[in-house]
């Protein structure tokens, strides 16, 4: 662990907070647009124990209900489970490459909607079709999207080091 | 933060997540009453600059169009821009705001919608006006074209208003030439991009032949009669029992807006708004649609 990683990671995951209540309402269609919280999210459940990531997305998750209170505690429960899963899936496969990380940004994405759907019960059958096969996978795209060009610009800050000093894996 | 790279669950970790788990369906279960609370009490205080910035973005974006607007009259360079298909369209809805403000002649507010990227968002999302500016529950929220929803529930600067595509929405409606009266409720979606309301409770002895302009009715004192619901389209499936039910494309869809108007101030009774709106005749026929 680097000295200057206490607060490389904040710096980066308030840039994306800061990017999610001002520049996403025009990058087009809401349900489309990336989802700069959980891409924060997930690049901290990388990185972070898997208890510390469901924690994160639990209290993400609550503040997400407060705004969009339709189904309060969905959003809790979502971001939970896939701030863990992310977390642990992480330390399970371990792979330190871009594609991998892109494909887990995707993931969470689809999978946190998948259950925000489920858990709430407010869109009837042929409504949460449409969005777990269509618009779910174009935002878990652009969020996965966005997430790599994140990694790829901040691949000094969020490389990790062996001891050392040397930089692991490739990219990102 | 800790920082690690080769750990997996531990004890305390599963822990933190039962525990937070628990609390999320804790969160699930709580009841309307202590919900609303909660959640405005969230808005007031940590979430209150983050809507704060999402605010002011989404005025400077508006004060920004509104800019290019005066260029675009005076500079012919910037015509150009003007013609671009989305800030031609930005500028018409100010316009048409802008007209309908007119219209109405006040008792009402203008206000932001604070999209968020949630698959719920349509159903139900934060507008930027709240106690503060006037704002009280079961206020109508409305657009140049027609009805968008209801007030739920009032923040110090900030609203939760249920669109219509909510299940739990209900309007009492009209025809315009007042032949039929029903309910609209929500239908769900024809499509990716096509959600429908439906007009219940029509009389088995009456048709209603698609393009009939759907209003409310002013009934149950909720919504002035007069706002535009949408159009006809068709029967929905087979008649059940005494009554029809009829699809009705809506006015509006809430994810094509950015502003809309919040009625503050009842109406007198027997008011009607029916004029302050730009009919679904008068934009031509019904299209899908977008998002």
């Amino acid at each position: 662990m680097r000295r200057t990683d206490r607060y490389r990671y904040p710096i980066i995951l308030t840039v994306l907070v800061v990017l999610h209540f001002t520049v996403r309402s025009h990058l087009g269609d809401d349900r489309v647009a990336p989802d700069f919280l959980l891409l924060a999210l997930l690049i901290y459940t990388i990185r972070a124990e898997p208890g510390k990531s469901a924690a994160a997305g639990f209290i993400i998750g609550l503040l997400r209900d407060a705004m969009t209170p339709v189904s309060f505690g969905a959003g809790a429960l979502a971001h939970t489970l896939v701030g863990f899963s992310s977390s642990w899936a992480k330390a399970v496969f371990f792979a330190e490459h871009v594609f991998v990380k892109g494909c887990l940004f995707f993931a969470g994405t689809w999978l946190r909607n998948l259950i925000v759907l489920l858990v709430s019960g407010k869109l009837q059958s042929s409504q949460v079709a449409w969005e777990l096969l269509v618009w779910s996978p174009l935002q878990g795209l652009t969020t996965a999207l966005v997430g790599i060009v994140v990694l790829w610009f901040f691949r000094g800050w969020l490389s990790p080091r062996r001891p050392g000093g040397a930089t692991l894996g490739v990219s990102a | 933060m800790a920082i690690g790279t080769d750990r997996y669950a531990s004890r305390g970790d599963t822990l933190l997540f039962l525990a937070c788990v628990v609390l999320s369906l804790a969160a699930l279960s709580l009841p309307p009453q202590w919900r609303e609370p909660l959640a405005n009490g969230l808005q007031q205080s940590v979430l209150a600059p983050f809507i704060f910035l999402q605010r002011q973005t989404e005025l400077l974006t508006a004060a920004r169009t509104r800019y290019d607007n005066v260029v675009a009259q005076r500079d012919s360079s910037s015509l150009a821009a003007a013609f671009l298909p989305e800030l031609r369209n930005e500028n018409n809805r100010l316009r048409a705001l802008l007209g309908l403000s007119a219209r109405l002649g006040g008792g009402y507010v203008a206000a932001e919608i604070l999209h968020q990227p949630e698959p719920t968002n349509p159903l139900s999302f934060l507008v930027s006006a709240g106690r503060r500016e006037g704002v009280r529950p079961l206020s109508a929220v409305v657009s140049p074209e027609g009805l968008v929803g209801l007030v739920a529930s009032v923040g110090e600067h900030a609203s939760v208003v249920l669109s219509w595509a909510h299940p739990e929405f209900r309007a009492s409606a009209i025809a315009q030439d007042g032949s039929v009266v029903g309910i609209a409720a929500p239908h769900g979606a024809e499509g990716p991009g096509v959600w429908l309301l439906e007009l219940q409770g029509v009389l088995y002895r009456q048709q209603v032949p698609p393009g009939t302009v759907i209003i409310t009715s002013g009934l149950g004192g909720v919504f002035p009669r007069g706002i535009p619901i949408g159009v006809v389209v068709g029967p929905a499936g087979e008649e059940k029992g005494w009554g029809r039910t009829y699809l009705v494309r809506p006015a509006i869809h809430p994810a094509e807006l950015s502003h809309v108007m919040i009625l503050t101030t009842p109406r007198p009774a027997g008011a009607d708004l029916r004029n302050a709106f730009t009919t679904p005749q008068d934009r031509g026929a019904p299209s899908e649609v977008p998002q």
